[in-house]
């Protein structure tokens, strides 16, 4: 990045804290709304649980674990990516013109210029919660190339989770609503996620390892700790994929990202 | 009490629902989703078993798939009052001649009959058809499940309702909205079947409404619950019923002092 | 070649046509339908450097189109365009970074943040040298006097206040040209006053093109030596407003004011309207009759208090361009 970059993205984070600050009690009350509300699949589980003992053979502390990264990949993904999330208001009211007036790149300024830091500290603070609670319980011993795993299956994670965002911002370009095609191809995929996918109808773990590759922001990189049973019904290989597939969709994304930019110029809106 | 003016508010409603017709077929499915999860944990859960606390998976099953359904119609909006406090449009609309509160319910009830005709009844006939629900416990039954099933919106009306009173005094009803829809999915039945619960939260649970939105017709369907425990459970549907609008009321007024004192 | 050259630029749209109430709702769920707007068919003209230009039009005219154009948001469909060297559209960021552009109806400042804050900002974004940007923001909050709630947040301003915000923070790193949309809208007469002498001072001191799309026609008269008329997507006029009076606003109205009522006798090519406190108005072509005749024949004849003679008013004369046609 230019210096002047740099400069810009430093002022922009700035500005959005001084916001942030003006809150102050309703920031942390919205945050603990955004924290209670995720943690409801949690209370769901650790209550199925206590009746039932194991999901296909994983106890609660590996459900917390598989849960846990969900959480944490969103908790980062959304400093960054509030922009697009937002992008089809943002479009709707006519705010993504000025970005366009602005001489800054526009997907960076949709990146940096907005953080929904209460999403952020609600769900990356479950998932961090989540992870002390389990780390410890799951019987693994942290080694110095565990740690690194973990860290970039984390990176990973929230690239692939960019990439879906990306996509399906630039089809806000073209269609008037997205919201429920978001609700299908993100937040219900992230519902499956939270379960080992093992346990659902073939057509299902398909779509979670190929359609939406959420399988492979927590299932996989657990696995790869877990070394569960049902890992056997896989390919090895994939407990390795997830930052090469990180990497990969947000390229593909992105591209679509400028195409979508070109027609949006040709039409308005 | 005229009946045509609030007829034209819910059919308002009702067109607007349909102005985004991707949006639409994209809840129907959201909900056949969210179904399919639940039912497919509890088949790894049961695991080849045929009942557990003498609960079949087919009772679990349509459990979920008449929670859901219910879900998927009974509409509240619970920023209905706090969006007009927060633009000042409350002025204007306690000038009209209708009740507040009618149109409110008037509102709400088109979008109901809406998602009851365009969501319910799609998601309903391919729930049933790939997933099986179980027959009702009787042709009378289906008729008390009906009737529970209209209490049990009543129920959930009147606590968005309650809780939407306070919005005078709200900084933030976002929170606290997000928070009271916290309480109902975990306490309601609709995510985890409440004859799974531990008995200590089962009693706890007892003592709320949250029991009564879904909960209730469910048992009724299933035939779980018959003669004299069904009349309680109307009974305690009607009940909270009551006991929230008239809390909601009170709270209310109270609300309407403060505007009139702030001047709007 | 002229600082702005747009040479027959067409744009037409794809709109979604289905019919309001149940059984079009239904048929758009199943089989949507389009119909397409041309919202610009072929439209030139060319603007030189300094020129103050105002666009006007009733709405769906086009003018809007032409502005997102102009400014690079959008991509005609067919045409030329060039401002100041630069295709807007293909060079984006190079040409965001000498233009600046007012929304009227939207701000572009944060919301919940000192005016000054948001200044901040667009001196990161616009990489205005520290020096440039000390030199404008004083020179531009002491001419409209914003001392007084630079430190504010967004919210609390007033909408003059906020007007005025958000023009200085289309010039903050001096553009070459600035496009205004609705700048003065809902703004008091006296904020409506500082903002169109601050403007002119801009355009007269610092020779910034501007072009205005309003509705207020006062703006455009008290800013503007030049008017584009656009209507149903192609221009109705391109001119001086002086020569609009000249040719369409010819007509003038004379009010004398009697000691006493008057019975007035008729004149030749002039339309005579009794008023009420002894008034009559007397309405005559300027090209036809001869003022000082009329003046002469009235004060000659009758016991005459007062005489005023009015101009009338550009929008009234526009209206006279389209009989008809009424401009919101």
């Amino acid at each position: 990045m230019k210096s002047d970059t740099l400069h810009l993205s430093a002022v922009y984070t700035k500005m959005i804290f001084r916001s942030w600050f003006q809150y102050r009690v309703d920031a942390i009350l919205r945050s603990f709304a955004v924290f209670a509300r995720e943690a409801t699949s949690i209370i769901v589980v650790y209550f199925t649980l206590l009746k039932f003992d194991t999901l296909n053979g994983w106890n609660i502390y590996e459900m917390l674990f598989l849960f846990s990264l969900v959480y944490v990949t969103y908790g980062i993904l959304i400093i960054f990516f509030t922009g697009l999330r937002d992008f089809g208001s943002t479009v709707k009211n006519g705010s993504f013109d000025r970005y366009i007036l602005r001489p800054r790149g526009l997907l960076y300024q949709l990146i940096f210029a907005n953080a929904d830091w209460f999403a952020a500290v609600g769900h990356g603070g479950l998932g961090i919660l989540l992870f002390i609670l389990s780390a410890a319980k799951i019987g693994v011993v942290w080694t110095p190339w565990s740690i690194v795993y973990y860290i970039f299956s984390i990176i990973g994670g929230v690239l692939i989770q960019g990439a879906i965002f990306l996509f399906l911002a630039s089809l806000n370009i073209y269609l008037l609503e997205t919201n429920s095609l978001k609700e299908v191809f993100y937040w219900n995929a992230r519902k499956f996620a939270g379960y080992p996918i093992s346990i659902f109808h073939k057509a299902i773990q398909f779509c979670m390892t190929f359609v939406v590759p959420f399988a492979f922001v927590n299932y996989f990189p657990a696995q790869f700790i877990l070394r569960k049973e049902d890992m056997s019904l896989y390919p090895g290989i994939f407990m390795y994929l997830t930052p090469v597939l990180g990497i990969v969709m947000y390229i593909l994304a992105y591209a679509f990202w400028r195409y979508s930019i070109k027609f949006y110029k040709s039409s308005g809106n | 009490m005229k009946i045509s003016p609030y007829m034209a508010f819910a059919k308002k409603s009702f067109l607007q629902k349909s102005a985004y017709r991707l949006e639409h077929w994209m809840g129907i499915l959201n909900t056949l989703i969210r179904l399919v999860i639940y039912v497919e944990i509890y088949r790894a859960l049961y695991g080849g078993r045929e009942t557990v606390d003498g609960i079949t998976m087919s009772m679990v099953t349509t459990n979920f798939i008449l929670s859901l359904g219910l879900e998927s119609f009974f509409v509240v909006n619970d920023y209905y009052l706090s969006s007009r406090l927060y633009d000042g449009s409350i002025a204007t609309e306690m000038l009209l001649p209708v009740s507040f509160h009618g149109r409110m319910l008037a509102d709400n009830l088109g979008t109901a009959a809406f998602k009851l005709i365009f969501h319910f009844v799609p998601a309903m006939i391919v729930a049933c058809l790939f997933i099986g629900i179980q027959a009702p416990a009787g042709p009378g039954m289906f008729g008390l499940f009906i009737l529970s099933a209209l209490l049990g919106y009543g129920v959930l009306w009147s606590i968005s309702f309650l809780f939407q009173m306070f919005s005078f005094w709200l900084m933030n009803v976002w929170a606290v909205m997000t928070i009271k829809n916290v309480f109902i999915n975990v306490l309601s039945g609709s995510m985890i079947p409440l004859w799974f619960m531990p008995g200590f939260m089962r009693t706890l649970i007892g003592f709320t409404p949250f029991e009564s939105i879904y909960f209730t017709p469910v048992q009724i369907y299933l035939g779980k619950i018959t003669g004299s425990e069904i009349i309680l459970g109307f009974a305690k549907q009607i009940i909270w019923i009551v006991a929230l609008l008239l809390l909601g009321f009170m709270v209310w007024q109270k609300g309407q002092k403060k505007i009139v004192v702030q001047g709007g | 070649m002229s600082f702005i050259e747009v040479q027959d630029i067409s744009k037409t749209f794809k709109v979604n046509k289905r019919k309001a109430g149940i059984p079009g709702m239904i048929a758009n769920m199943f089989a949507p339908k389009f119909e397409y707007k041309e919202a610009v068919k072929k439209i030139s003209f060319n603007i030189e450097k300094g020129e103050m230009v105002g666009f006007i039009g009733p709405n769906g005219a086009g003018k809007s189109t032409t502005i997102k154009i102009l400014s690079g948001i959008l991509c005609p469909d067919e045409g030329k365009i060039s401002v100041g060297g630069y295709i807007p559209y293909k060079q984006r960021k190079e040409y965001a970074a000498d233009i600046g552009v007012v929304f009227g109806q939207k701000s572009q400042l944060q919301w919940d943040l000192p005016v000054i804050d948001s200044f901040e900002l667009l001196k990161a974004i616009y990489r205005i040298p520290e020096d440039k940007y000390k030199k404008n923001l004083d020179r531009y909050t002491d001419m409209l006097d914003m001392n007084g709630f630079i430190n504010q947040p967004v919210r609390q301003l007033s909408l003059g206040q906020r007007m005025r915000s958000d023009i200085v923070a289309s010039l903050l790193h001096s553009p070459e040209i600035v496009f205004f949309d609705e700048p003065t809208i809902g703004v008091d007469i006296i904020g409506k006053e500082t903002i169109r002498n601050f403007i002119k001072e801009l355009n007269e001191k610092d020779k910034v093109t501007m072009i205005f799309t309003t509705h207020d026609m006062q703006d455009i008269e008290q800013t503007c030596n030049r008017l584009i008329i656009i209507d149903k997507g192609s221009i109705m006029y391109d001119g001086s407003l002086h020569e609009i009076r000249n040719k369409y606003g010819t007509s003038r109205e004379l009010i004398a004011e009697f000691n006493e009522e008057t019975r007035v006798q008729p004149i030749n090519d002039v339309i005579i309207e009794d008023k009420e406190d002894r008034r009559v108005s007397f309405t005559f072509d300027n090209n036809v009759t001869d003022v000082n005749k009329l003046m002469h024949e009235i004060l000659g004849k009758y016991s005459v208090r007062d005489i005023t003679v009015k101009e009338p008013e550009i929008e009234s004369i526009i209206q006279k361009m389209y009989t008809g046609e009424a401009f919101v």
